[in-house]
């Protein structure tokens, strides 16, 4: 009986819980920005000084980097990298590697690979001595890592070691530097293109060779692909946090030349706030709302599961698209599966490639894809090691074979001089297509993007406003609740952070 | 008494290595978890603000977290009714001594030999719309198949996310219910042939409880996976379909590829221990509820 007699009492805290369960309550967003950090440090000495949001970096204090230190080592190094690169992308960065390992017996280096998310998820989660040596990371987590105080910058090495960096496309380089220092070095450079179905194209009488540049264009064409009945769409489109819902909305945002977030989208002071819901990002999902009503879009979601829906759009039989917007690095493994030939709707062949249409059909984009980091493990040794294997990850020959084999672009323009890559941009003009978006963007920050302490988190607060606008949603006020919602993320981030 | 403080020494040797596992890999982080649900860190993770419990209370009350146990809730209540029944149904069914009965019994345990992965792989495949077999076959009967997809439509994801996970976890359900069929003595389902009961009061009325540890171990089993249910949900939807967020289960919400949390350890923390507690809480409600109804075999 003495069990029993607690029994309501439990009844009623699980009642509670149901009754909890149905009252609103404040954003999760919220709750970090109250409770802002003081600088006190667990020992309870004397806080280090930490970086205020409009202080520049004192590259005096960042670690150094001497790269003749790998002549010291005693035997061959072992180096552990973590990398983003899954399925047919994963399989080419470890042939990569089994070259380099092969190459010389100073260094061997070992992969650990898993999604950008994980990769990112456990490098910020792990303790310093846990961390690997090195990291590949994507674009958007520059601000976050950088706050880490992890990583000896690869701007250090590249001056101790005089290299020469004249081939390398100064935009993929600003990508990530922020304050005047080279944070990371660029091995894999995407960016969003437009991808269609030549055979759509020409059935509805449209030119393959010409593919849409403006939205203007874009909203022709569909309509010409839709009156014709060549294909049920003319373009797919979504709004996953990475692309159609976050990253793109970034790109158009650099294509109209606009920042995306305040203090010169973070390259010159810490960002404060997200500029999106202005009249140019009114004015650009209301044209994607208007597609979907039309009848020209269709919204194929978050884009979860594999990443690809959107493109399998395109290889639907009863119901396709004829065009969407993908990462210019799906262009090897969409080629890879087409060729197989098991969509009768669309092969390899059919595939075409043109520019991302954007805002005034302005050519150019955003640096996407992601970077090498060096782990601080204050060990010279293993810092001149890991910057001998990044060195080879971005000579040439390297980066010749990595873009001839994914459809990245290689980071420096003389990769396109040597084989496989000459043969591949000679045999297939597919593949230029993201360098000349890249080169042909405009100079100055707007094309650098946005770096932000909780960038991925903020795309992710979009996606769910995109989601709603493509759902039907008011434009302006999804747009500023999604504001309101990134802009706390970052007050609660540069609270913790200064 | 003696012989007893003699015993002491060696049961404690045999413990040890179970008792350090736990403390290891149980007690040490979920420890961890509640410093760390008190506090705010920058990003080194060395420097920290203590909030104190606040920050509990602040993620219980943020409508994030509320909107995340409303969908875990709503998968518990669809997937253990459902695997409960179903994993009982066929246990009973092929707790026959029947010719080929063999080959029944592999076929439903067999989901135990596969990852919830697997499982979830296979359903995402069966459920894709633009190439998925079932749309494929089924989208002129079933036009959500095509468009926009069981997994896209708000309406269908999570029950479509409660079908995979009770489907990957019927196998274990059938093995333990069938080990608890095979305990119950056959000669009181003769005694109750005897007295005139038919098959369905002899189900009801000898089966049924003789099963009850069974069915309890099972229901605080599923409760707790289903309140833990996240990779079903990172495989077949992502917590979508947004911008509803249908399927953003409370571990989604706190480890998801798209949790707005990501980067704050001190409120994914919060958030686990939340969970803990709510598991715990139920498993307790359950254990007190059904304990009185309980027949363990004496």
């Amino acid at each position: 009986m003495r069990r029993s007699s607690r029994t309501p009492f439990l009844v009623v805290a699980a009642a509670g819980l149901f009754v909890a369960a149905c009252s609103g309550g404040d954003s999760i967003t919220d709750t970090g920005a109250t409770n802002p950090p003081q600088t006190t440090t667990a020992d309870g000495s004397t806080p280090v000084e930490t970086l205020a949001p409009t202080t520049s970096v004192a590259p005096d204090t960042l670690p150094d980097c001497p790269t003749s230190a790998l002549a010291d080592a005693a035997g061959t190094v072992e180096l552990t990298f973590w990398h983003g690169m899954t399925g047919p992308l994963g399989e080419e960065l470890d042939s990569l590697a089994a070259a380099y390992n092969a190459s010389q017996d100073a260094v061997k280096v070992n992969l650990i690979s898993g999604s950008y998310e994980e990769t990112y998820d456990k490098y910020l989660n792990s303790s310093q001595s846990s961390r690997p040596d090195m990291v590949q990371l994507p674009e958007y987590t520059v601000q976050g890592i950088v706050d880490t105080e992890s990583v000896v910058p690869v701007g250090k090495c590249i001056d101790d070691a005089g290299f020469d960096l004249s081939h390398f496309l100064p935009v993929a380089l600003g990508a990530y530097q922020t304050q005047g220092v080279q944070w990371s070095m660029p091995f894999n450079v995407s960016n969003p293109v437009l991808f269609f179905n030549k055979k759509v194209f020409e059935a509805a009488g449209l030119d393959p060779a010409s593919p849409p540049q403006s939205l203007e264009d874009l909203r022709a064409y569909a309509q010409q692909i839709v009156d014709s009945g060549a294909a049920k769409y003319g373009i797919a489109l979504d709004s996953g946090f990475d692309s159609g819902g976050g990253w793109y909305i970034e790109q158009w945002f650099a294509k109209a030349e606009e920042f995306y977030v305040d203090g010169d989208n973070g390259r010159t002071n810490r960002a404060t706030k997200v500029l999106y819901d202005n009249d140019t990002g009114v004015e650009l999902l209301t044209f994607l709302q208007d597609m979907i009503n039309d009848g020209l879009a269709v919204n194929v979601g978050d884009n979860s599961g594999t990443g690809y829906d959107n493109l399998l759009k395109l290889a639907d039989e009863q119901q396709p698209a004829a065009m969407t917007i993908a990462t210019s690095a799906s262009l090897g493994p969409v080629l890879d599966v087409l060729g197989s030939g098991q969509f009768p709707q669309i092969t390899g062949d059919d595939v075409g490639v043109g520019p991302m249409p954007g805002p005034g059909g302005a050519p150019g984009a955003l640096i996407g894809g992601a970077s090498l980091w060096i782990v601080d493990k204050d060990d010279p040794v293993k810092a001149a090691a890991v910057w001998d294997f990044i060195t080879f990850l971005v000579s040439a020959e390297s980066q010749s074979e990595w873009a001839a084999a994914t459809g990245y672009v290689p980071v420096r323009d003389d990769a396109a001089d040597v084989e496989p890559y000459a043969t591949t941009l000679a045999n297939d003009p597919r593949f230029a297509v993201a360098l000349a978006q890249l080169e042909a963007s405009p100079e100055g920050l707007t094309s650098a993007g946005p770096v932000v302490g909780p960038l991925r988190e903020m795309r992710s607060v979009l996606a769910v406003a995109v989601a709603a606008i493509l759902d039907g949603a008011d434009v302006k006020a999804s747009l500023d609740d999604a504001a309101e919602q990134a802009n706390n993320l970052i007050a609660d981030y540069n609270a913790r952070n200064s | 008494m003696k012989r007893r403080l003699r015993d002491v020494p060696p049961a404690l040797a045999m413990l040890v290595p179970s008792m350090a596992l736990l403390a290891v890999w149980t007690v040490y982080p979920l420890v961890m978890a509640f410093i760390n649900g008190t506090k705010s860190c920058d990003s080194t993770g060395r420097r920290c603000n203590d909030v104190g419990w606040q920050q509990f209370s602040n993620v219980w009350q943020s409508r994030e977290f509320q909107h995340a146990l409303g969908v875990s809730l709503k998968l518990a209540a669809m997937t253990v009714p459902a695997g409960l029944i179903l994993g009982v149904g066929l246990a009973v069914l092929a707790d026959k001594h029947l010719r080929g009965i063999g080959f029944f019994r592999t076929a439903f345990s067999s989901t135990v030999a596969t990852s919830v992965a697997v499982a979830s792989l296979v359903w995402f495949v069966l459920l894709q719309p633009e190439i998925g077999v079932l749309s494929d076959l089924f989208h002129e009967w079933i036009p959500s198949l095509k468009q926009p997809g069981l997994l896209r439509d708000p309406g269908t994801a999570l029950p479509a996310v409660a079908l995979s996970s009770v489907w990957a976890g019927l196998g274990f359900t059938f093995i333990v219910i069938t080990a608890g069929l095979q305990g119950i003595p056959r000669d009181l389902y003769e005694s109750a042939y005897v007295d005139g009961a038919g098959s369905w009061r002899r189900f009801t009325n000898v089966t049924l409880p003789m099963l009850s540890p069974s069915i309890l171990f099972i229901t605080v089993v599923l409760t707790t996976r289903a309140l833990q249910t996240y990779a079903e949900v990172s495989l077949l939807t992502g917590g979508g379909p947004n911008p509803e967020k249908s399927t953003t289960t409370i571990p989604y919400l706190i480890y998801g590829r798209n949790s707005v949390i990501q980067n704050n350890l001190g409120l994914k923390s919060a958030a686990a221990v939340l969970l803990f507690v709510i598991s715990l809480v139920f498993a307790i409600v359950q254990f007190r509820g059904f304990e009185k109804r309980v027949q363990y075999a004496r």
